[in-house]
């Protein structure tokens, strides 16, 4: 189930507070600033830094 | 405690949580969510959603967001979405003393059995309060202490029951709320015993945040 515009919209990268867009195939929330991916487990976005995948 | 501990412990709970205390604790959810008194459209967070137990009182006309850090709760209360088709809920693994939501995302926030139960319940209220829009309703459904001489020494009994799941039970509301900008509309006791409150409040913060001044 893809994440909800409107959800997206309030939510913010755990470490820098600034936006996040999903990943292409929709299975992680992407901060490019930090360059870090929080995945999306089962639907369930994982909000945490210590969780969250580093982008090369 | 602190949130590794707490999360361990949920995680453990999750698969017998509903049958313990799914019963017991329903009449107070049930409550809870009435008490919101929700519109349609509007925006609802549920911080420590755990099992998902409150979940089918939401109307479907309300989104709504659940919020918990033990992976083992989050996945039955997915199985519960799932099951019952509760599209319009949407659920997140986050930290209720750290959330990653802007400021005033929510129309109403609900926190059932949690306050007592995090490690710094002060950080989890402010986050409650800061992620609520102003004039926003936060409902608490917690047992809070209250200094009658019967019911703390029924406390002292319940109290290694209640340490292991990271529960205190010393808790005064006046403590939760002190200096925040949390003004009491209703309280009432719920649940078998009635140890439970269920307390609904308005958020008064003007300034962005939810201390006082």
């Amino acid at each position: 189930m893809p994440i909800d515009k409107d959800l997206l919209a309030i939510l913010a990268c755990p470490k820098c507070k600034g936006d996040i867009k999903p990943t292409e195939k929709g299975d992680g929330l992407v901060c490019q600033a930090c360059k870090l991916m929080y995945p999306i487990k089962d639907d369930i976005p994982v909000m945490l830094i210590d969780e969250a995948v580093k982008l090369s | 405690m602190d949130t590794a501990t707490v999360e361990r412990v949920y995680t453990n709970y999750a698969r017998v949580y509903d049958h313990i205390f799914g019963k017991i604790f329903h009449d107070g959810r049930e409550h809870a969510v009435r008490l919101l008194s929700l519109s349609p459209g509007e925006r609802i967070l549920e911080v420590g959603v755990g099992t998902g137990l409150a979940l089918p009182c939401y109307p479907r006309s309300c989104e709504v967001v659940g919020v918990d850090l033990s992976e083992g709760m989050l996945a039955k209360c997915r199985e519960r979405v799932r099951e019952l088709r509760l599209e319009h809920v949407s659920l997140m693994k986050m930290d209720a003393s750290a959330m990653e939501f802007a400021d005033d995302s929510f129309d109403a926030v609900m926190a059932a059995y949690v306050v007592t139960a995090v490690p710094d319940y002060r950080k989890v209220m402010l986050e409650m309060i800061r992620v609520c829009k102003p004039g926003g309703r936060i409902i608490l459904l917690n047992h809070f202490s209250n200094g009658n001489p019967v019911i703390n020494a029924l406390e002292k009994v319940l109290s290694p029951f209640c340490k292991h799941l990271g529960w205190r039970t010393d808790l005064s509301l006046a403590t939760v709320l002190d200096g925040t900008h949390l003004t009491v509309l209703h309280k009432q006791k719920v649940n078998p015993l009635r140890l439970w409150h269920l307390v609904k409040c308005v958020n008064e913060k003007s300034n962005g945040n939810g201390h006082s001044a």
